[in-house]
This record gives C-alpha cells, sequence and structure tokens, in this order.
C-alpha cells in the first residue's frame, strides 16, 4: 500500500544521439505492437477481393470500409473520402487498439498525454487546413476576429481544441488506469486484513484473493468500453471540428 | 537495470515523432491494402450493376420499338390487303362492265342484223311474190286475151299495178 506511486509510461529502451537521449517508452513500443498487428490484419481483409463477395471475410471488409465512407460523406460531403476515411480508420483503430492492449496487461497506449497530443495536434492542423482552404487565409484571420471583442477568446479556442482533444483522450484512459490500479491496491490490502483475520500472518507472497474476478468488471468498463466509446468520439470530434471548419 | 518510468504528464519527443509516423505509416497501410482495395471492388460491382440495368433497359426498349414496328408493319399490311382487294373489286367491276357493254353492244349488233336481214327478206319475198304476180299475171292475162303480148311493154304495165298495191298493202 505505502509504495504505490502512478508512473507515466516505462522507458523500454533509450539510446544517445551525441548529446541528446532518445527514449523509447512503452507507449511507442505499445502502439508498434498494434501497428504491426492491425497492418498485419488490414493486409489480410484486403487481400483476395471478389467482384461478387463469397467470404465473411470480404463481408465485414466492406462493411468497415462502407462505415468509414458513410461518415465521410455525412459529414464533410461527398467527394473528401479518398483520404479522411482511411485517415479516420486509422486514428480510430490506434486508439481502439492501443487501448485494448491494456487488456492483455499492456499499458493502454493513450494514456500518455505524448500520443494523445499528437493525434490532436494532427487534427488542429487538419481543421486549419481546411478552414484556410475553403475560407481563404484571409477569410479565416477576419473569421477570427469576426466579433472584435472577441478575438482573443477566438485565438484561445482555436488552441482549446486540440489541447481538449488530447486531453479528453488522456483523462478517461489513464483515469481509468489509475482507478483500475488503486482497486487493485485497495482489494490486496482488503485480503490482507482479511488474513490477518483469521490469523493468517500475510507476507509478501500471499494470494490477494479479492482481487480474483472484482477488476474484471472494472476492467470491461475502462478498458473496452471507455476505449470503444473514446476512440469513437476522437473520430467524431475530429469530423465534427472539419466540418465547422469548412463552413 | 533499474526501471525509469517517465513523468505522468510528460511530452517525450521520440513519441510524438514515432506516434506521427505511426499514423502516417498506418494510415497508408489503411488507404492503401483495406480503402483503395473495397473502392475498386465496389465500384466495380456498383459499375456491373448499373450495366446490367442499362441492358435491361435496352432490352426492354428494342423490344418495345420492335413492338411497334410489328404494329406498324401488321396494320400496313393490312391496309395493302384492304387496297388489293379494293383494286382487285374495282377492276373486275370495269371488266364486268366491260363485258356486259359488249354483250350489249354484241346483241344490239346481233339484233340490228337479224333486223336488216329480216327486211331484206322481207323485202326479197315480197319482190319474189311481186315477180310471180306479175307473171302469174301476165300468164292469167295471156290465158285472157289468148294473145302473145309484148311482155315487155305490159310487164311495165303490170309491174307499176303492183308496185301499187305493194305501197297500199
Amino acid at each position: 500500500m505505502d509504495n504505490f506511486t502512478i508512473n507515466g509510461p516505462r522507458v523500454v529502451f533509450k539510446f544517445t544521439v551525441g548529446d541528446y537521449t532518445v527514449r523509447i517508452t512503452e507507449t511507442l513500443f505499445n502502439s508498434w505492437i498494434v501497428l504491426i498487428i492491425v497492418s498485419l490484419l488490414v493486409i489480410w481483409l484486403g487481400s483476395r477481393l471478389k467482384k461478387v463477395p463469397v467470404t465473411k471475410k470480404q463481408a465485414v471488409a466492406e462493411m468497415a470500409v462502407n462505415f468509414m465512407n458513410k461518415l465521410v460523406d455525412d459529414n464533410l460531403g461527398i467527394g473528401l473520402r479518398l483520404y479522411y476515411a482511411p485517415y479516420l480508420a486509422a486514428v480510430f483503430i490506434l486508439i481502439l487498439a492501443g487501448s485494448l492492449l491494456s487488456l492483455f496487461g499492456f499499458r493502454a497506449v493513450p494514456s500518455d498525454v505524448s500520443f494523445t497530443g499528437t493525434l490532436a495536434i494532427m487534427t488542429f492542423f487538419m481543421i486549419l487546413y481546411n478552414k484556410i482552404k475553403y475560407n481563404g487565409f484571409g477569410g479565416y484571420l477576419k473569421g477570427l476576429a469576426s466579433p472584435a471583442v472577441l478575438t482573443p477568446f477566438n485565438i484561445l479556442s482555436e488552441f482549446a481544441t486540440p489541447v481538449s482533444m488530447a486531453m479528453r483522450l488522456f483523462g478517461n484512459l489513464s483515469g481509468g488506469a489509475i482507478i483500475t490500479s488503486l482497486i487493485y491496491a485497495a482489494l490486496a490490502g482488503a485480503s490482507a486484513a482479511v488474513y490477518g483475520l483469521i490469523g493468517i500472518v500475510a507476507d509478501n507472497y500471499y494470494f490477494s484473493f479479492l482481487q480474483v474476478g472484482i477488476p474484471a468488471v472494472l476492467s470491461i468498463y475502462f478498458d473496452l468500453f471507455s476505449g470503444v466509446i473514446q476512440s469513437y468520439v476522437f473520430i467524431i470530434l475530429t469530423l465534427a471540428y472539419i466540418k465547422n471548419g469548412k463552413e | 537495470m533499474e526501471i525509469e518510468y517517465m513523468d505522468f504528464l510528460s511530452f517525450e519527443p521520440s513519441t510524438i515523432v514515432g506516434t506521427l509516423l505511426n499514423a502516417l505509416i498506418l494510415f497508408w497501410v489503411i488507404k492503401h491494402f483495406l480503402f483503395d482495395k473495397v473502392n475498386a471492388v465496389l465500384k466495380q460491382r456498383n459499375d456491373e450493376v448499373a450495366k446490367t440495368y442499362e441492358d435491361a433497359d435496352t432490352a426492354l426498349n428494342n423490344a418495345k420499338s420492335m413492338e411497334t414496328q410489328y404494329m406498324e408493319k401488321l396494320s400496313s399490311a393490312k391496309e395493302e390487303s384492304a387496297e388489293i382487294v379494293k383494286n382487285a373489286t374495282k377492276k373486275a367491276q370495269v371488266r364486268y362492265d366491260e363485258i356486259v357493254s359488249d354483250a350489249k353492244d354484241d346483241a344490239r349488233g346481233i339484233i340490228d342484223k337479224a333486223g336488216s336481214d329480216i327486211e331484206r327478206e322481207k323485202k326479197r319475198a315480197v319482190n319474189q311474190i311481186k315477180d310471180e304476180i306479175s307473171g302469174i299475171a301476165i300468164s292469167i292475162a295471156q290465158k285472157v286475151v289468148k294473145k302473145e303480148l309484148d311482155s315487155r311493154a305490159h310487164e311495165q304495165l303490170i309491174e307499176d299495178f303492183i308496185g301499187e298495191i305493194g305501197d297500199a298493202t
């Protein structure tokens, strides 16, 4: 109990380039695992497609692609699906698979603010690109200063968008992880107390029987549900902001 | 080796760059190996369906145009046959009229000829009768006067006499 600490991602390995130390953290390492697994899955899904679908695999692939295409069409209008649909799919699957890794005992990838911040910055630049593309650079600046009084707030809200997106994702996933580890610690303490009550001297190697079962329920919420919801929320917000930027 | 942890809320440049690269790589993989392929297949399928519909429409239109064409042909054939029948009837009528008028002409000719024949026969018969009567009269007269008459002078006389009789009859 007394040594319970909340850590950031573990540094898996590090090397120095000149004076600079490059730290490869758990986040990056785990997202490489995700990258490899998802890439193989995607290549398998996209292989041997027939004009007339005969396999369930192809049906799944078509369903996924159609879902993303429709999402982009509905939100951004027809004709933008070529790049936006696979981009959103990539972000979605990266966040989702990254959070589902915690089911296998890995640290959830999005519980690192460097990861969520990077995705949010990508979204930020995408929104910026669309605003400038559809309104012109002058139009964009004019939009920022449209009620002249609110100019500072408008500029602030530009930067608040990526920060809020990054923090929402990070907070949800890391919060879940913290709560889960708190519960684990509490259950270990409770087990020790029960052992003490029935006269068994508990040392460091006793079996915390209360840790069986109960955390699984929480894990379903924090790892599975929260991961799915937050990754979906992230791409929907991205779409909504881009759509907003177009207008 | 001691395990090193990052701070809970820390920005690590290598993670940022790595995440950026990861996202781009995953984007490319998903686009190239899944979306592009599936979209191509879906487009192929849609094109085929559209083509099938188009073909069906074309076939239907063809059938319809052929039907109207046949109907036109059929009605024109009917008209043609009616025309032929009408022409034939007209021709037959003309021929009939011709025949009838020919027959009438023939009949009239025959009647005329018969009439003139009768007239001629009648004239001949009358002349013959006149001759006979004049002969009889001469022979009667010869018998009466018992004397050879100048047959030519008396013949003239008798002929006048008979002619008067004949005109009177």
